[in-house]
């Protein structure tokens, strides 16, 4: 409340100068500032549950500003490299606010991250990671290993714990040194070095797919297929999840889109080729 | 600096201090959440054409129950070089709290002046977008409670929307609506400009049936839809209503319609 | 020329009584003790070449950098104090990155330039608030080449902070005779390929040294293929065709 008072009691020509406030100065008149992570926090004691109660829709349903929220997404290591699939579908409450959220978001030509929980944050700091993997191309004059790259994300949202920050992602590449390389990053700091994940509210249908019928071994076109009906399931029976699959395979060479398609031609064709899905019924009785 | 005050009763100046601040009936201090937003109500529209785009909002300004003002716009041109901003060929829309829309539009406004400067041209609507998400999220921790859109001819010359959720997260579309009205608004665009759940009839059964094609529309008809979606909402939501401001960018800058909407 | 110097060229933030700012001036001379190095810009890309000063039979050439690498669409060489580069480079790099991670799209060639030169001038004191990052002037001056929508560039970057554009421009120990050589070399319609044999042939003239593929190094700016240091092969190939004197 001190700090408060402190802060809204000076007199009114301290406040008049429209560039007195540095932060905003600084953004307007240098970008690059950016780089030292200043961001602009609410006057209140607490800004972190201050934000929770503004922008957090599970502990707060009346919260006025609804986050975009993403979901389900997965990534696997397999001997042809590492496919990476997800949904597009991005929820705010119960509004679907876009059925085309390009969800693999790409770091650089040959570095994947998924993104699932805050669209914003992953938007953001997955572009910012590709940002830090150029600099250490061109500082260190070699491509950066997945790991290092994870390490990156995870110690930048480690020192942003108990701020807010909502992130579940998987950073997918294929470097000479370590091969398919599958790391999990999520906001806590968690990261996890791993053979498969799904990660998002649809996340149990995947692997209920992809953990029945993943091998190593798998054939290019296999994989592919695993990939797209892992979310065609999490698409169908998680509300939270539905709209495009978006599937990409990565390589050594780099990574290559298998497509942004829809899933409810995609469900049909499952459905009355495959005789899968047969609780659905294809006629009205 | 109470005493001051309470020892000249003529003055009759502020007779409290922080000491006589409210309490409750326990006899603490009757303490005020920090809320710093308020929903001044109002819906956006923007749809991207093949070599055009329109942003457009209703000009009503409402808080709870109350109308403000009837001519409160909310679609801005962006990074003209002069201050009329008659160059401009951006448009930035915000809808939910006016006052972080304005210092929003602001802040974009001297980000892309001193681009100018700076670069010696004008900012591309494809750097003007990335820019925009970055401003939201430089506030990722006291978030500028609006719904923003940014709408302009891309380096192809098509007209191109982008949207955004109040932390800078963003994508390019063909059409969106935001604020108020926009679950009213959207589904009409899903159908209308995307063309949702149509298909070509008789071209099969089950999954064979195939999609209406998807064109871009003409700027007449893009116009007709919005002048739809917002009589649309007029009807049916108190927020939206007074005035339609419609922004038509085109390769020649910016041209703004005014039309008449329900004042009730 | 030097009787005024007297006192005032102690001072990194005196002006002398002439109006000259000699430590600024100085940091001039030190890029003439600096290895020679080149610049060509031709419609299709700009080709940097650099001596490289073999002082020893013993020294591993491929460790001398003098060519490095701004962004995909950047490069430059240097000529004077190399450690000094290092900062400038590396404040460059970081610029680039941050306006195409605000941006989206690439810096430009001369904002890029401007960035570089907006650190010169931030020695001594500095102003309040504003980081100071050198106690006195960089003793290192930068020949800058990219491509950007205004097409293939080169600028040539000074200590006090100056840059200008150039069709073709050497700095260094044998800039003199270099520059000469250039301006009468120099035409508009040159190809990639001649600007390679005229960086060299420019640079054998002035070089103490015999010239040949291990003491020289090139590099190129091109739209489609970006910035890139030629490889020993690609090297001995473009000394192979210089015409033997």
């Amino acid at each position: 409340m001190d700090a408060l008072v402190a802060k809204y009691s000076r007199p009114a020509a301290e406040e008049s100068d429209p560039f007195e406030n540095e932060l905003e100065s600084h953004d307007l008149m240098n970008p690059a500032d950016h780089l030292s992570l200043k961001f602009a926090m609410p006057p209140v004691a607490q800004p972190s549950s201050w934000l929770r109660a503004a922008t957090d829709d599970r502990s707060n349903p009346e919260c006025p500003i609804k986050i975009a929220h993403g979901t389900t997404t997965l990534a696997f290591r397999f001997q042809g490299g590492i496919i990476v699939a997800t949904d597009s579908r991005a929820t705010a409450g119960d509004w679907i606010a876009s059925q085309t959220v390009k969800k693999v978001i790409e770091i650089n030509s040959v570095l994947l991250g998924t993104m699932a929980g805050g669209a914003a944050d992953c938007q953001y700091w997955l572009a910012w990671l590709g940002m830090q993997c150029r600099l250490h191309e061109l500082r260190h004059k070699r491509r950066i290993s997945v790991a290092a790259a994870s390490k990156i994300l995870a110690n930048l949202v480690y020192s942003y714990k108990g701020m807010g920050l909502s992130m579940g992602t998987m950073c997918a590449g294929v470097t000479a040194e370590e091969g398919p390389a599958l790391y999990y990053v999520d906001s806590d700091g968690t990261r996890l070095a791993g053979n498969l994940f799904c990660v998002g509210s649809g996340q149990t249908f995947a692997y209920g797919v992809l953990d029945a019928e993943y091998k190593y071994e798998l054939s290019n076109e296999a994989a592919l297929e695993l990939g797209r009906r892992s979310i065609l399931a999490a698409a169908h029976r998680d509300a939270y999840s539905g709209g495009y699959i978006n599937l990409y395979h990565i390589e050594e060479k780099g990574w290559t889109r298998h497509g942004f398609s829809d899933t409810n031609p995609i469900f049909w064709k499952t459905k009355l080729e495959k005789g899968e899905f047969s609780n659905v019924t294809s006629e009205l009785e | 600096m109470s005493a001051m005050f309470s020892q000249n009763p003529v003055m009759n100046g502020p007779n409290y201090s922080f000491s006589d601040a409210p309490r409750t009936n326990n006899g603490e201090f009757r303490e005020h959440r920090f809320n710093p937003y308020s929903d001044n109500g109002g819906s956006t529209l923007a749809i991207a054409g093949a070599d055009f785009c329109i942003m457009a909002g209703d000009t009503r300004h409402t808080s709870g129950y109350s109308i403000n003002s009837r001519m409160a716009p909310k679609v801005f041109r962006i990074g003209g070089s002069n201050s009329d901003q008659s160059d401009a060929t951006i448009a930035l829309s915000v809808c939910g709290f006016a006052a972080d829309g304005n210092a929003l539009r602001d802040q974009l406004d001297t980000v892309c002046k001193i681009y100018r400067y700076r670069h010696g041209k004008p900012m591309s609507v494809h750097a003007c977008a990335k820019r925009l998400s970055t401003i939201l999220y430089n506030k990722r921790f006291f978030p500028y409670y609006t719904h923003a859109m940014l709408g302009g001819i891309d380096e192809e010359g098509k007209g191109a929307v982008y949207s955004y959720d109040p932390v800078g997260s963003y994508e390019r579309e063909q059409c969106r609506a935001g604020g108020a009205a926009a679950s009213l608004i959207m589904p009409f665009l899903d159908s209308n400009v995307n063309f949702k759940n149509q298909y070509v009839p008789g071209s099969g059964v089950g999954h064979e049936l195939k999609e209406r094609e998807r064109h871009p529309l003409s700027r007449p008809v893009v116009e007709t839809i919005v002048k739809d979606a917002f009589d649309g909402a007029v009807e049916r939501h108190i927020e939206v209503g007074d005035n339609l401001q419609m922004m038509v960018i085109t390769k020649d800058g910016i041209e703004e319609i005014m039309l008449p909407l329900k004042k009730d | 020329m030097f009787m005024a110097r007297s006192e005032y060229d102690r001072g990194i933030n005196t002006f002398s009584p002439e109006g000259r700012l000699f430590q600024v001036e100085y940091s001039l001379e030190a890029i003439k003790l600096g290895s020679t190095a080149i610049g060509v810009a031709t419609s299709e890309g700009v080709i940097l070449g650099v001596e490289k000063r073999v002082t020893s039979t013993l020294l591993e050439t491929s460790s001398v950098e003098k060519i490095v690498e701004i962004d995909r669409h950047i490069g430059c060489a240097m000529s004077g104090l190399q450690a000094d580069a290092r900062s400038m480079v590396e404040h460059a790099r970081v610029e680039c990155q941050s306006h195409s991670f605000n941006y989206n799209e690439p810096l430009g060639v001369e904002s890029t330039t401007q960035a570089i030169c907006d650190l010169a001038l931030r020695f001594g004191e500095g102003a309040e608030g504003e980081e100071t990052i050198m106690s006195r002037p960089f003793g290192v001056a930068l020949l800058i080449a990219g491509h950007d929508e205004n097409g293939p560039q080169l600028f040539h970057a000074e200590p006090s902070g100056t840059f200008y554009r150039y069709d073709a421009k050497a700095i260094g120990s044998g800039s003199e005779g270099a520059q000469a050589e250039l301006q009468n070399e120099y035409h508009k319609s040159l190809t990639l390929e001649d600007a390679e044999t005229l960086v060299l042939k420019t640079l054998k003239q002035v070089m103490e040294e015999k010239l040949d593929h291990k003491n020289v190094q090139l590099a190129s700016v091109t739209k489609d293929k970006g910035f890139r240091i030629y490889t020993d092969e690609e090297m001995a190939e473009v000394v192979e065709r210089l015409p033997a004197n």
